[in-house]
């Protein structure tokens, strides 16, 4: 038995670490080979078009990635927290945490690299088939199209650098936890409370306040001239940039604030205050759900009002219809390309309410002894969920409207008459159809786990 | 709400009958009776201590009295009714109206406060709390000594004040009949006395029924009555006696069992 089993368990534990490393390398793949055939196509021209898609399928690649890591860090923490009493007796026989800690990022980097591997493998083949079906049916041209790509080795490094990277920040918990825990008999779960950092709170303010004004001043300037999409794209950055330093302040009282809606009864009272016990966990398993939500959100929203503006323009209605069309086609093939980040960190937030059920085994069968029925507790975890989905949902809507329409304002507020917004409803009737399946799926297993808690099990002082 | 009702009318039939109650665990030839057909009453309003040594199925009694485990065969009527015609929803529901619990540790939801936990059971049963309840709760946070820190969560509270939050909670609900298992198995020796005391003043005062799970001698001794199990089976009913008196009954049923 190693220390890696010691710490972090079970394969199914680190099973959303390999599911999540795949899921990138997948799309990365797809997004390179996808970049290195077109830039094959149009190498005739030589209109530099090749650089430019790989830069724009390196941002996209990143964002996925970016969520990966938080949705590996969460992961870690929350199969972490759920064994301090164990990890405190690994530390009186002797472990250090430093040692500890390495041995959970040897255990990530290793299920990341075979994730990577796995996914880039899947998704470069995926790649390949595809372009040989469209061009033995003539959809594409033949050409000498690359069978592999050089960045996916790039592509390989960065995915497990960052599953290292998520192991280490997500074992920080170890860092807190006293050899003396093993000998005590437990009490409540105590977490230790949130470092404030004021250089944090600082940028992400400056970053926030600063970002949507200068949003606000591109759809402003978009009016009168053609920088304003220029400026609006820097501030959209800039505030969002602002919201992830800041995530940590907002996601928790955003999430605080919905979950008030779902009543007063003890098992919604539980519910939500479950949901914001660890303004950390919170953070980090709603926050993948929000960048998706908003990145799907601002496209569908910023196509929608592009394509409100065109249908207000003097066109003739060929024209009209032409660049209707050209609008749909974009705004479907940039939704697909976008919606990974949703999918990843649905991947999380459903691993991630699983866990944190395990973890409260005994809460639960106390809760049954206490006279909870079973029929509660199902409604107290599904609330859970709800109450941290619902909120990243409408939040990431909320958000992508704002993106979407001040960003296409920007853009063609010249040619049109005030502001258009853009409201995507079929879109958005989607994602809140995607939410609801998320909710139940994220919330039945535990449920279900939750239900056949029986109290005599669960409060035996050994367990 | 109607059995309760009946019941206080009826003050002579016990809180806790069990008739010939077995529990048994495995299969075959390696099956072991955790309990082997106990009968026993608990009457209302006496402080019952259970002993026994580890394994003697002390725990086991009280899982199968309270309604938290199954039988394996017999029957037990708690609070006037018969156990094996509930299932698992009307036991929680007779849990949640006629029974308070103190365990041994984890006995309050983390995530509420120290007074959310007192009143608990009210809200599951979807009761208002009567004037006269409120009254009472309040006489028993301030009795023990938790007015100044009933807005906390259970982490900001030590050991003992965890014991004493679980204790309020089990009175203030006036249940038919309290199980307490092992309470003051993780606090030091001061605030073990005072939630025995506590215990005591309970069932002598208020009249609570209480049955408490224990193999501390000294624990047992504030109580009026002892029952001693050993292998599964009650072996000694007896009156209030001294912790050296316990400590020296234990003692023989340790030597005396056939290894």
């Amino acid at each position: 038995m190693n220390a890696r089993n010691l710490t972090l368990g079970s394969l199914r534990e680190l099973g959303t670490v390999g599911l999540v490393a795949g899921l990138c390398g997948a799309y990365a793949a797809t997004l390179i080979m996808a970049a290195s055939m077109l830039g094959a196509l149009d190498d005739g021209s030589g209109s530099g078009a090749d650089a430019m898609l790989t830069v724009v399928a390196s941002v996209f690649i990143g964002i996925a990635l970016y969520v990966g890591t938080v949705v590996i860090i969460n992961a870690v923490d929350t199969v972490i927290s759920g064994r301090l009493r164990h990890i405190a007796l690994l530390r009186l026989l002797g472990s250090s945490a430093r040692s500890l800690r390495r041995s959970v990022m040897r255990s990530t980097v290793t299920v990341g690299a075979v994730g990577a591997a796995a996914g880039l493998l899947a998704g470069t083949a995926l790649a390949d088939v595809v372009r040989i079906v469209l061009v033995s049916r003539g959809t594409m041209p033949k050409g000498d199209y690359p069978l592999v790509s050089p960045q996916l080795a790039v592509a390989f490094v960065l995915i497990a650098a960052s599953a290292m990277v998520a192991g280490w920040l997500g074992s920080r918990v170890v860092l807190g936890v006293s050899p003396a825990t093993a000998l005590a008999g437990t009490t409540a779960y105590r977490r230790a409370p949130l470092r404030k950092s004021v250089l944090r709170a600082v940028l992400a303010v400056l970053f926030l306040g600063g970002g949507f004004a200068v949003l606000g001043l591109g759809a402003m300037v978009g009016e009168s001239s053609e920088m304003g999409f220029f400026i609006a794209f820097l501030g959209s950055v800039a505030s969002a940039t602002g919201l992830l330093i800041g995530a940590r302040f907002v996601i928790p009282r955003v999430v605080s604030m919905f979950s008030r809606l779902l009543g007063g009864d003890p098992s919604s009272r539980i519910a939500r205050r479950n949901a914001v016990l660890d303004p950390l966990r919170t953070t980090r398993s709603t926050m993948g759900l929000v960048i998706g939500v908003t990145l799907v959100t601002t496209f569908a929203s910023g196509m929608r009002a592009l394509s409100d503006s065109v249908s207000s323009w003097d066109l003739d209605p060929e024209q009209a219809a032409m660049a209707r069309q050209v609008l749909s086609v974009a705004s479907t093939v940039l939704i697909c390309i976008i919606v990974i980040s949703s999918i990843i960190a649905a991947v999380g937030f459903v691993s991630t309410m699983s866990l944190t059920v395990l973890q409260r085994h005994r809460e639960i069968g106390l809760l049954r002894a206490l006279g909870f029925t079973r029929s509660q507790v199902r409604t107290m975890i599904t609330k859970e969920s709800v109450a941290l989905s619902a909120s990243a949902v409408l939040f990431g809507i909320a958000l992508g409207l704002v993106y979407g329409t001040l960003g296409a304002q920007s853009l063609v507020g010249v040619m049109t008459t005030g502001l258009v917004w853009g409201l995507p409803l079929p879109a958005l009737i989607v994602i809140a159809l995607a939410g609801l399946v998320l909710v139940l799926v994220s919330s039945r297993r535990p449920a279900r786990r939750a239900v056949a808690v029986t109290p005599v099990e669960a409060l035996r002082i050994e367990a | 709400m109607t059995s309760s009702i009946s019941l206080q009318h009826n003050q002579t039939q016990p809180v806790l009958a069990m008739h010939q109650v077995s529990k048994l665990y495995g299969e075959g030839s390696g099956r072991v009776a955790a309990l082997d057909e106990v009968s026993v009453a608990i009457p209302r309003g006496g402080f019952t201590a259970i002993m026994g040594p580890s394994g003697s199925g002390k725990s086991t009694f009280m899982n199968v009295a309270a309604g938290l485990d199954d039988a394996t065969s017999g029957e037990v009527v708690l609070a006037g009714q018969p156990l094996s015609k509930l299932g698992d929803e009307g036991r929680t529901v007779l849990r949640r109206e006629q029974v308070g619990f103190v365990f041994q540790a984890f006995n309050l939801v983390p995530t509420l406060s120290a007074l959310e936990n007192i009143l608990l059971p009210f809200d599951l049963a979807g009761r208002k709390v009567t004037a006269e309840q409120r009254q009472w709760i309040d006489q028993l946070v301030h009795t023990l000594g938790l007015a100044e820190r009933i807005d906390h969560r259970p982490s900001e509270l030590s050991g003992g004040q965890q014991q004493r939050v679980a204790i309020a909670r089990a009175l203030a609900s006036q249940p038919a009949i309290i199980f307490a298992d092992e309470p003051t198995g993780n606090l030091d020796s001061r605030s073990s006395r005072e939630v025995l005391t506590l215990l005591r003043t309970a069932s002598r005062e208020y009249g609570q029924t209480i049955a408490m799970v224990s193999h501390d001698p000294v624990a047992a001794s504030y109580a009026d009555r002892i029952l001693v199990i050993a292998d599964g089976r009650i072996v000694g009913d007896h009156g209030p006696l001294t912790p050296q008196q316990i400590s020296d009954l234990l003692i023989g049923f340790e030597i005396g069992a056939p290894a």
